[in-house]
């Protein structure tokens, strides 16, 4: 009687198990609760601290954001676990059945590589869902507080961590199919995640292409999204990544395909992968999910900049790491572009530093051109900025209302319980499951 | 009545860079037959079946099933499965799933299950880990494992590596059943005895080049060898 499951189902039903039964992923799960813990711990202890608990300054938090104070700087931890840990976990479950032999016999079921890779990637997702378990955790004991959750924007912070995960996946499963060890493979993945930090690094000092390029690395993409931004472009570059990576796979996994054909495919995979990208960019769509509006101006501001249409080009004469140039971009630059499809903006500069610059004449200034007029103003502040574009688009400033403002959820309580949680009940919990599935090895 | 062969092998070859494995090897495999393919150490038996099964790519060949039609990677897949050696695969996984995986996964058989396990005496370790087993008993059932899929021609190198004298001529009866059902077995064996006791016919392959093939008494009439020892050694 033939089986009432499909070879699809199997295959799934194996790669569960096999992820079950893994050492790695249990010892992920349990190194999970104590780094989430530890995150939860310090954010809400330092956001109670702010709000005045223990006579500290109360007030001076009033503003404070559960996205920037707690939610950030929790899942955090899951950056770290996604870089050093989850790469084994992915390595253990795709390279395992070439070490073992397995692969040489599931080859032999005529299913395509693409569902073979498939169903490993499903299934490491749904394993990434559950390490983000103690996450989950945090939440209910942040609730349990008191505190105040805002959805949409805890929702972007745990899809720029699943994303980052799919990236992990990918990349560890196009590293455990192209090596032909599982050694390789880790140090293969873990070459691409130091060459992501090293671009960041070159970004930071050259800025231009290097800077263009750094944005679409997985620690820029988490940062965006634990701001409570979506960018398209950089969502679609994501996932194009993950694509690229799972297609590699699946062309690698194919041991009966000769290396020099497997090598031709893989370039066509990375050529169509770069045209995608390159599409990818020109995307400008985005949406801040922050309740605070962290990557937005004022709503007043923002109708205000939408009747420019005029091209506008700055021009400033900042050097790379001067800390005004970076208070300009993350402030407010990176909000006008967002608004502003027809800005240009350049920086210029002799040197990366700036520090011997500074008596050099124009050294500081930003040129506005705007409609064939031009403004030179010094400041780098947000109204600095916006008063001297109202200027020269004649626009009359709009008028702050303070009612419009973020008030923030101050919440003055420690972290109750969740040291015995997390650094107790969870890696008790998990190295227990551990235990369960490794008994019946001994 | 004319059976065609199950498969047909024409000029297989497969070299890495410029070293030889296989060169040029042509025979083909009778329908319900046991065949046989022996060879020295080195002689490119294990290569020979990973470029049958697909699971490593040949340099240049063809395979044709019984209406001679050149066999695609679903061909193959739907004609022959293949049981390499010295694997342990889905190690932390309990015996009695992995069978029941090789049924469900590949469309196997079930009414066969029962009688293979209990012909390779595999009843008590089912609820083992394929990864405790020693090397005679993953032997055993990594052989089981290949009997339960349902192709028409299984492919096992080395069925009797690790197993005792006892074991093996269990085995060897357990493969003759199956061949007696209608399943067609091409083994890779190093042992000639074995591979006599064994094998309805034989294809002898050394230094990647195929030196004969044929019955144990045509290969020995060739080199009129008194027994296949002798003829295995005048041939290669």
């Amino acid at each position: 009687m033939p089986s009432p499951r499909s070879p699809w189902q199997w295959l799934l039903a194996k790669e569960w198990r096999e992820l079950w039964t893994s050492r790695a992923w249990w010892l992920m799960l349990v190194a999970a609760g104590p780094l989430v813990g530890l995150s939860f711990i310090n954010s809400v202890q330092m956001y109670a601290e702010m709000s005045g608990l223990n006579g500290t300054a109360d007030g001076v938090g009033q503003a404070f954001s559960p996205l920037v104070g707690v939610w950030a700087p929790t899942f955090s931890a899951y950056e770290l676990i996604a870089a050093f840990l989850f790469p084994f976990v992915v390595i253990r479950l795709v390279g395992g059945d070439r070490q073992s032999g397995a692969l040489k016999l599931e080859l032999q079921q005529h299913l395509s590589p693409r569902t073979r890779v498939g169903a490993k990637a499903l299934v490491l997702l749904a394993a990434w869902g559950l390490a983000m378990a103690p996450a989950a955790v945090a939440a209910v004991l942040w609730r349990s507080y008191g505190g105040h959750t805002y959805a949409p924007e805890v929702f972007t912070v745990v899809l720029g961590h699943v994303i980052n995960a799919a990236l992990t996946i990918a990349l560890g499963a196009a590293a455990a199919s192209i090596a032909e060890h599982p050694s390789t493979a880790a140090i293969m993945t873990l070459a691409v995640t130091v060459g992501t930090w090293v671009i960041s690094f070159i970004a930071a000092l050259q800025g231009g292409v290097w800077e263009q390029a750094a944005a679409f690395t997985p620690p820029a993409l988490v940062e965006q999204f634990q701001h409570g931004l979506i960018r398209l472009d950089v969502t679609l570059a994501a996932l194009t990544l993950v694509a690229m990576g799972l297609a590699l796979a699946a062309v690698w996994t194919r041991l009966g395909v000769p290396v020099r054909r497997r090598v031709v495919e893989s370039l066509s995979v990375l050529a169509v992968a770069a045209l995608v990208l390159t599409a990818c960019t020109r995307a400008r769509a985005n949406w801040d999910w922050s309740e605070n509006r962290q990557n937005s101006f004022s709503e007043p501001d923002e109708a205000a900049l939408l009747r420019i249409t005029a091209p506008l080009h700055i021009e400033a004469h900042l050097a790379q790491e001067d800390a005004r140039r970076a208070e300009l971009e993350r402030r407010t630059l990176s909000k006008l572009r967002r608004l502003m499809p027809n800005l240009t903006v350049d920086y210029v500069s002799r040197t990366t530093v700036g520090l011997y610059e500074q008596n050099t004449e124009h050294y500081g200034e930003i040129i506005y051109t705007l409609g064939g007029k031009q403004d030179t103003s010094r400041m780098v502040t947000t109204e600095g900025v916006l008063e001297s574009i109202y200027a020269l688009a004649g626009v009359t400033p709009p008028v702050e209302n303070d009612d419009d403002m973020f008030r923030g959820y101050p919440l003055a309580v420690p972290p109750r319980h969740a040291a015995a949680v997390f650094y107790g009940g969870w890696p008790i919990l998990a190295a227990l499951g551990l235990f369960m599935t490794q008994r019946r090895r001994q | 009545m004319f059976v065609p062969p199950l498969l047909t092998v024409s000029g297989l070859s497969k070299s890495y860079g410029a070293l030889s494995a296989i060169s040029d090897v042509s025979f083909h495999v009778n329908t319900g037959e046991i065949l046989g393919l022996i060879g020295p150490n080195g002689a490119g038996k294990t290569t020979l079946f990973e470029c049958l099964a697909g699971v490593q790519p040949a340099s240049s060949g063809a395979l044709h099933g019984p209406d001679q039609q050149t066999l695609d990677a679903h061909g193959r897949a739907a004609t022959m499965f293949y049981v390499p050696d010295g694997i342990r695969p889905y190690p932390e996984q309990p015996l009695g799933w992995v069978l029941n995986f090789a049924l469900g996964f590949f469309g196997g058989h079930r009414e066969r299950a029962r009688r293979t396990i209990e012909q390779l005496h595999l009843v008590d370790l089912l609820r083992q880990p394929v990864g405790v087993l020693s090397k005679g008993q993953a032997k055993r059932a990594m052989l089981a494992f290949g009997l339960l899929t349902p192709q028409p021609l299984l492919m096992i190198d080395e069925p009797f590596e690790g197993l005792d004298l006892r074991q093996t001529r269990e085995t060897a009866a357990a493969l003759r059943e199956h061949a007696d059902a209608g399943r067609t077995l091409f083994l890779s064996i190093h042992q000639i005895n074995d591979a006599a006791r064994v094998c309805d016919r034989l294809v002898l392959l050394s230094g990647g080049r195929k030196r004969g093939e044929g019955t144990a008494a045509q290969l020995m009439a060739r080199c009129e060898a008194s027994d296949l020892e002798e003829a295995f050694l005048a041939l290669t």
